[in-house]
């Protein structure tokens, strides 16, 4: 197990190093954040002077080299615009990021595994068509397009939820989620909704032919414990994955649902530092990212172990 | 005793109606929507429009530009300008004290201006555009501009914010980004990162009832669909810059009041005769001319933006000084620019490459389309390329762009010289991409006039060169629409999307 961990743990290193690779060679066939920086009055001497004082003349593999050398020690630099260190900006935008994807993650559990479980349970029947729907919906409905006809349903017409940004409610100097959030969350985990109902459904179709349970069955179990102790302790490997991967997602920002909702977090950070050529921004944002995927795989694969005792890791 | 009643009547009376005179406390909540969340509080330091907007509500400068457009004293008293025009001293108010309680003084003025023309700022050159700054006395400043430069003024109202030198220095810069500190209408209270800006009234404010509200707060909210829901929810007081199909969406909301005015940015279509336009028919004046009458600018305006705009009869605006009343757009005159063109000796046209950003500006890849079709009209064939702005803009400022290429270019001082000196400098400046050795006469010339009505008449004649000699085709200046709350009173927005909320109420 440990000798697996260490291994995935190399893994996941090259990952983020090729990651840092792409999104610095990529952002610089962008162009040049300088004529960004200057007012459109400025001298070509100015542009030049100040193109010389942020590095950007140097060699571009100089500048990677700086760029990487930064990141082994866990400075990515200056926000171009807020002049500020990129990695201050992204912690403070962290909490209303957790709190979206916790809060659509949970949304999708709530949803996503009981109808996959009805659904599966019972095919054919009216829970099943409206789950399939459900899921077929969910993955299928720009996040986007979904996010803007729930405003105007639900704060301009009915008047439930503010349109836009975050509120939180103070409790013992903790920031608590008020209703603020849900329609953001529910537009952000509507996707992997959809995902949960599917494959919950059919694993537990599949799983439910099996001899086990049918062995469960003569034995005189009751259908709750079947479902709990047999069928649902079964699918939940696929759904971890699922789950782990998902959330990964949620939590690195999401461009659209952010900068819709005007909610403060890293989507809407990264929305606004690409619009401006924010190159350390972008590039501590895209790490940070990929950090967090990677990391969130690697405790995904652990917790297969523990879902599952018979998967071990190379022993 | 009748007369000693009708002296006490009298006086009674006086008290009365001297009674509203009396200073209302400020009152309210103001909330204002921008469109990006500012990067910083500050001046020098802040990136664009919006954060210089947030920025202004918390500072004064030594003057102000008044909703006429005139400059008027702020933190200064009065100036004297010497005989040559290149050094003004100022004398400034006294008793003036910043929100952190520290006097301002010539001091301030100084720190001011060498912390704004360090390299590291973004306005640097605003600050620049002062030699010295020297204190004479305490409240006595002389400021050296070395050659006498009109646009001085202007550009201290826009750009130089006081701030207190030894809040400053003890915090340091990032500390004081985080709590900025000023002399303006409202004092900074909260800024929740992405999320909020608030300012609180200035219970100390110099002007006497001002500001108006108690309290200020700025939302960022970057998706316009999205602002205009939060002004029919009541969330906002005031969203700017909607679509016009947005506004007429809202034109009909109870509870909503939509406006609409013209802002001080021209689109135009540029040609260059510094790198990739030399030697192309381009450079033949009466092919300019023949260009500008090919493009109905007209049907642009209906078509893509439902008639909202006005037709740019060049490049200076209605609101800037010198604008020549009597000037006209070209107009579509497809004859006209058939016949010039012949005249230059290109009657079936010619090809030229062309570009244009995208995702820059309102349906500007759909104006540039246009513009290609009607181009072609008279026989010029372009091959348009739409590039993504950023990209755009860096090849624009290395002036490698097509021979043809759209932009547009927005003033805040009300003056439209360095918008001028910016496109037409020729190298160097460098977003121009044109050179004409009669404009540089005439914008020097501009630029060492200080007598408003010499230079006004300098603009005029300017323009009327400009006509003659189009180094454009010119296009269009935008409307823009904001939508606000009818309880919103004396909100005044400028031309440049700028705006000074002091005198803004809210009613109850």
């Amino acid at each position: 197990m440990q000798r697996y961990i260490l291994s995935r743990m190399v893994q996941s290193l090259l990952i983020l190093l090729g990651v840092l690779f792409i999104v610095f060679f990529m952002l610089q066939l962008t162009g040049d954040p300088v004529s960004l920086m200057v007012s459109r009055n400025a001298s070509p001497e100015q542009v030049e002077r100040l193109r010389e004082e942020m590095g950007f003349n140097r060699p571009l593999i100089i500048q990677f080299g700086d760029f990487i050398g930064g990141a082994l020690v866990g400075d990515f630099g200056m926000s171009l615009r807020h002049r500020q260190p990129a990695m201050k900006l992204i912690l403070e935008r962290l909490p209303a990021t957790v709190e979206l994807a916790t809060t659509a993650l949970l949304i999708a559990l709530c949803i996503g595994i009981p109808l996959g479980l009805l659904s599966g349970s019972n095919p054919g029947s009216f829970w099943d068509t409206l789950a399939r729907g459900a899921g077929l919906v969910g993955q299928t409905i720009p996040n986007f397009w979904l996010a803007l006809i729930l405003i105007v349903v639900f704060s301009v017409e009915l008047g439930w939820f503010p349109t836009f940004g975050r509120r939180t409610w103070e409790v013992f100097g903790m920031e608590l989620p008020t209703k603020s959030v849900i329609l953001p969350a529910f537009s952000l985990g509507l996707f992997t909704t959809g995902q949960l109902v599917r494959f919950t459904r059919s694993a537990v179709l599949e799983i439910k032919n099996e001899d086990y349970v049918r062995t469960a069955y003569s034995k005189g179990l009751k259908d709750n414990q079947i479902y709990l102790r047999h069928i649902l302790r079964n699918a939940s490997i696929p759904l971890i994955s699922i789950v782990g991967v998902q959330f990964g997602y949620l939590l690195s920002g999401s461009i659209y649902i952010e900068t819709i909702f005007s909610w403060p977090g890293i989507g809407n950070l990264l929305a606004e530092a690409i619009g401006n050529r924010d190159f350390a921004l972008v590039q501590a944002i895209a790490f940070f990212a990929s950090l967090v995927v990677v990391t969130l795989n690697l405790l995904t694969d652990i917790a297969y172990g523990l879902a599952d005792p018979r998967i071990r890791y190379g022993d | 005793m009748e007369r000693i009643g009708r002296i006490l009547l009298m006086i009674f009376l006086s008290m009365a109606l001297a009674a509203p005179a009396i200073a209302a406390e400020p009152e309210g909540t103001l909330r204002v929507a921008t469109t990006t969340m500012p990067n910083a509080i500050d001046l020098p330091m802040g990136a664009e429009r919006n954060a210089h907007n947030v920025a202004w509500q918390m500072y004064n400068s030594l003057v102000w530009i008044n909703d006429e457009g005139t400059v008027v004293p702020a933190l200064a008293d009065s100036w004297i300008i010497s005989e040559d025009g290149s050094e003004i001293t100022f004398k400034l108010k006294k008793g003036i004290k910043f929100h952190n309680g520290e006097p301002f003084d010539a001091d301030s003025v100084v720190y001011t201006w060498e912390r704004g023309k360090q390299d590291k700022m973004q306005w640097k050159e605003k600050f620049a555009i002062a030699e010295n700054v020297e204190k004479i006395d305490d409240y006595t400043v002389k400021i050296d501009t070395g050659k006498p430069n009109p646009l001085l003024f202007r550009v201290m109202a826009e750009y130089w914010a006081m701030i207190p030198p030894e809040y400053h220095k003890k915090v340091g810069e990032n500390e004081f980004l985080n709590n900025p500190v000023g002399t303006g209408p409202f004092k900074f209270k909260e800024w929740r990162k992405g999320d909020r800006i608030v300012f609180e009234a200035n219970p100390d404010y110099w002007e006497e009832g001002l500001p108006k509200v108690k309290n200020l707060i700025f939302r960022p909210i970057p998706e316009s669909t999205t602002r205009m829901a939060a002004i029919q929810t009541n969330e906002v007081d005031i969203v700017t810059r909607l679509s016009s199909e947005e506004a007429e969406n809202l034109m009909n909301v109870q509870g909503v009041k939509v406006t609409n005015y013209p802002v001080d940015r021209v689109y135009y279509i540029a040609f260059n005769n510094l790198t990739s336009g030399k030697g192309k028919p381009t450079e033949d004046p009466k092919v300019r001319q023949a260009m500008n009458y090919a493009v109905d600018v007209k049907a642009i305006i209906d078509a893509l933006f439902e008639g909202y705009g006005r037709e740019a009869t060049g490049y200076v605006t209605p609101g800037n000084l010198g604008y020549d009343e009597q000037i006209k757009p070209f107009g579509y005159d497809l004859e006209k620019a058939e016949k010039l063109l012949a005249e230059a000796g290109y009657p079936d046209g010619f090809k030229i490459g062309f570009a244009c950003p995208s995702g820059a500006y309102t349906n500007f890849e759909q104006v540039c389309e246009a513009i290609q079709g009607f181009l072609s009209g008279v026989g010029i064939e372009t091959d348009l390329q739409l590039m993504e702005s950023g990209k755009y803009w860096d090849l624009e400022g290395k002036k490698q762009l097509p021979p043809l290429f759209g932009d547009s270019w927005s003033e805040a001082t009300g003056e439209a010289l360095p918008r001028l000196k910016g496109a037409l400098g020729g190298m160097d400046a460098s977003f121009s991409a044109w050179s004409d050795p009669k404009i540089k006469e005439f914008l020097d010339k501009i630029g060492q006039t200080i007598d408003d009505a010499e230079r006004a008449e300098l603009y005029v004649e300017l323009q009327r060169y400009m006509q003659e000699n189009p180094p454009f085709i010119y296009l269009y200046e935008p409307v823009t629409f904001e939508a606000m709350s009818p309880k919103v009173k004396d909100y005044r927005p400028r031309p440049a999307e700028n705006y000074y909320l002091k005198y803004t109420s809210v009613e109850k």
